[in-house]
């Protein structure tokens, strides 16, 4: 049985880490939340995690300050932001740094799948 | 030789007889005694004295006429002068032709023959009667007043009264009653050699007119002479004479007490065995007396109502939690009511100190004492303090310190003040606080184009949710077979963060809908001060120490007091979250009101917190640092937006020493007298 592709999802709000995952399962994937970037950073997930789906505004480390530390890190790991809030200036600024996509809550099924696709193009 | 005997001899009869004219007509009484005692001379001032002829004077025994208690002492120094041949004096009461003894002073010389030899005593006794008596009573009414002075109990001083007035006036008994405070009853004040009987008829007796002399006098205001009390008609309706006849005695002279104001408030009287009335010198006794009396007697109401608006006093502040303390800056000097102690759970006995109460304040509370007594220094009229204590046992209470300043006669400043133990209001506070931040914060999130950014936020969240888990649903549903208790968990999501979807918007219209900005004169001291009350409890909680330098005379700003005030808060709240980590030095924050030019007025908020550097201090505002809606960035971009819709500017610079300074400057109404402006400036 082929391995289904890890998704890690990083979000401080609460809705988005239940709904989220459950949502990915659904579509085939392996989903993890976590509550803030450090946890992901910590974790054991990052060497499996095939992709990032990751909020911009967090307390402490940032979306793009994680975005950063990997690319730091020298880990390549295709990044989808979500953000609540609509600043075209900062999407465009994470698109500049090598995200995938930059989606603004709340978002499509169709936005998010189209974003997967992009981020991991074997499936 | 005969005629010349004889001229001289005329001449010595008649410097003998110029001799006895000059002794007679003497205001003292003189006399020849032999050498055994018996008197061989004395003036006719001494036989008007005693009211005896020579003869009389002559047959009686040595001393006759001095008093029983000082004739033996008499007796004794004429023997030992016999003995020594030396002259002496004494001082004893000789009896008056009336009676009455009085106080002289004799003096005794030997006169010698031409061969030296003593033939007789020569005395001279000058009456010192008078001034004996008022020696006495002076020493009496010093040690009455030296005892009204110390606070001795009233009954002492009025039983030690009565004794010296029956010492100087013999054969009186004295007598004094007081007035209950509510001017209808009789008290028993002293009346030691009165029977006791007596004196328990007439305490807590009704003050009665007609009742007795005491009872008139107190009602009339006026001395009552009752010289015979068994011929007086006056009381013949009464069962006072009875009374007082029954106890043996004749005559009673009532005098009323008066106080300073001139009310009635004792009666001082004088009782007597037989029939009589008072002498001139009696009189003097009695005014004398009644006044020093009167002294003691209101002393002693005053001391009582004194006692009893302390026992008030402290009652009150027990039942309130409330103590009150005085501090003399300058010697240190601090007193506390019984209720501080308390407080503190220090015994009462103990002098109070800044150590004592730097022992028990809670050490984070610490800077809070120093600024206060920092300020008590500079003198600053008043101040008010919250702060807690941390008791032995590592309870912690709750207090509210508050004090008013007035220099004394030298200058120094001497604070009067009240302290409040809010440990039980804190807690609700505590609680209603949390509603309150959550509304500040609120607020601070609450204005123009920043607001679309938040509203978006806020809502986005659950809405993403939403959308999410309505897929998710779907997804599980159109499954094969479906998964329908999954789809039932995600829908139960759906309705939760919809209703949470729901509660931000109903939240945010209560706030949008709330008021149009407008346009008025503001004072921004005024507005500050406001502020700094509403923040009050916060910043406390914060160990922050707000100092307002405010600027006198300074001008309204124009604009919309509400959101200038939103802008103080933000600021405000900025500059304490920004000390929050900070404990190496006091937290304090300087709020500081000035008026750069003449058509502006700026307000600075200064704290000592973490700081930025320059660059970053142009990036706060930027919205790119909104992180949360309870984050700097949302706060001061709004904060910004509205100073700029008022045609000012909001800036922050990073002070010398740590921290940073929030500046804004708005337009202000140029000249007080030219009235506010129209409008302000539209952008």
């Amino acid at each position: 049985m082929s391995e289904r592709p890890l998704v890690c999802v990083v979000d401080d709000d609460e809705s988005v880490r239940e709904s989220l995952p459950d949502l990915l399962r659904e579509f085939g994937f392996e989903a993890r939340p976590f509550s803030y970037a450090r946890a992901f950073l910590d974790s054991d997930c990052l060497a499996q995690c095939d992709c990032l789906i990751l909020d911009i505004a967090m307390r402490e480390m940032t979306g793009p300050d994680l975005q950063r530390e990997l690319k730091r890190r020298g880990t390549d790991i295709p990044i989808v932001f979500i953000t609540a809030h609509v600043d075209e200036k900062v999407r465009q600024r994470v698109l500049a740094q090598g995200a995938v996509a930059c989606l603004y809550k709340p978002f499509s099924q169709a936005d998010l799948l189209a974003a997967l696709h992009a981020a991991l193009p074997a499936q | 030789m005969e005629t010349r005997l004889s001229r001289r001899k005329e001449a010595s009869l008649a410097r003998e007889r110029n001799f006895e004219q000059i002794i007679d007509g003497l205001p003292a009484i003189v006399a020849l005694f032999t050498v055994d005692g018996k008197i061989a001379f004395c003036n006719r001032r001494m036989l008007e004295y005693l009211g005896e002829t020579f003869e009389q004077v002559q047959a009686q025994a040595s001393a006759y006429n001095f008093h029983p208690d000082d004739r033996d002492d008499v007796l004794t120094r004429w023997a030992a002068a016999v003995q020594s041949g030396e002259p002496f004096d004494f001082e004893a009461r000789l009896r008056r032709a009336d009676g009455a003894f009085r106080w002289q002073r004799t003096r005794v010389f030997p006169l010698r023959n031409t061969e030296g030899r003593i033939d007789l005593w020569y005395g001279l006794c000058i009456d010192i009667d008078d001034h004996k008596w008022a020696e006495t009573l002076l020493a009496g009414e010093k040690r009455l007043l030296s005892m009204v002075a110390r606070g001795v109990a009233l009954a002492e001083i009025l039983e030690t009264l009565c004794r010296v007035v029956e010492d100087a006036a013999p054969g009186r008994l004295c007598s004094v009653l007081s007035i209950d405070p509510d001017g209808v009853r009789f008290r028993h004040g002293a009346g030691p050699s009165l029977p006791a009987a007596y004196n328990e008829a007439l305490d807590g007796l009704i003050m009665d007119r007609n009742y007795g002399p005491c009872g008139m006098a107190a009602n009339l205001k006026t001395q009552v002479i009752a010289a015979d009390v068994a011929s007086d008609p006056r009381w013949a309706a009464s069962s006072w004479p009875g009374l007082v006849l029954g106890h043996g005695l004749r005559s009673c002279w009532s005098t009323p007490i008066l106080s300073r104001d001139d009310k009635v408030i004792g009666v001082f009287a004088l009782y007597q065995h037989e029939p009589a009335s008072p002498s001139q010198r009696e009189h003097e006794l009695i005014r004398q007396f009644t006044e020093i009396a009167g002294v003691a007697i209101e002393r002693a109401h005053s001391d009582a109502s004194l006692r009893r608006s302390n026992a008030f006093l402290a009652g009150a502040q027990r039942i309130s939690s409330t103590g009150s303390f005085s501090w003399r800056v300058a010697t240190g000097e601090i007193a506390w009511s019984e209720q501080v102690y308390r407080m503190f759970e220090y015994d009462a006995a103990a002098p109070v100190t800044l150590e004592l109460i730097g022992a028990r304040v809670h050490p984070e509370d610490l800077p809070l004492l120093d600024d206060m007594v920092q300020r008590a220094r500079r003198g600053v009229p008043d101040f008010a303090y919250q702060h807690r204590l941390l008791l032995p046992d590592g309870s912690i209470k709750h207090l509210h310190f508050m004090a008013h300043g007035t220099p004394d006669r030298s200058g120094q400043m001497e604070y009067i003040g009240a302290v409040q133990e809010i440990t039980d209001r804190r807690v609700s506070e505590e609680a209603l606080s949390k509603v309150r931040s959550a509304l500040a914060h609120m607020a601070r999130v609450t204005s123009l184009g920043a607001l679309t950014a938040s509203i978006a936020h806020e809502v986005n969240q659950p809405l993403s949710g939403i959308i999410t888990n309505a897929n998710t649903c779907l997804k599980m549903l159109a499954a094969d077979p479906p998964n329908v208790l999954g789809a039932q968990e995600t829908a139960r999501r759906t309705v939760r963060d919809g209703n949470r979807a729901a509660d931000i918007i109903k939240r945010l219209r209560t706030l949008f809908g709330k008021r149009d900005p407008t346009t008025e004169p503001v004072d921004l001291n005024e507005a500050a001060r406001e502020i700094i009350a509403l923040s009050w409890s916060d910043l406390q909680r914060g160990r922050v120490i707000v100092r307002a330098e405010l600027a006198e005379d300074l001008p309204p700003a124009i604009g919309d007091r509400v959101q200038l005030q939103q802008v103080i808060l933000n600021l405000l709240l900025n500059a304490a979250d920004a000390m929050s980590g900070i404990d190496d030095r006091p937290r304090q924050v300087v709020i500081r009101t000035e008026r750069p030019d003449s058509e502006h007025v700026s307000l600075t908020v200064q704290d000592v917190g973490v700081g930025l550097d320059a660059q970053s201090a142009e990036k706060l505002f930027e919205a790119f640092y909104t992180t949360k809606s309870d984050g700097m960035g949302i706060g001061l971009s709004i904060s910004r937006s509205i100073i700029n819709n008022h045609g000012g500017r909001l800036w922050a610079r990073p002070n010398d020493g740590p921290g940073v300074s929030f500046t804004f400057l708005v337009p202000c109404i140029a000249d007080a007298a030219a009235g506010p402006r129209p409008a302000m400036v539209k952008r």
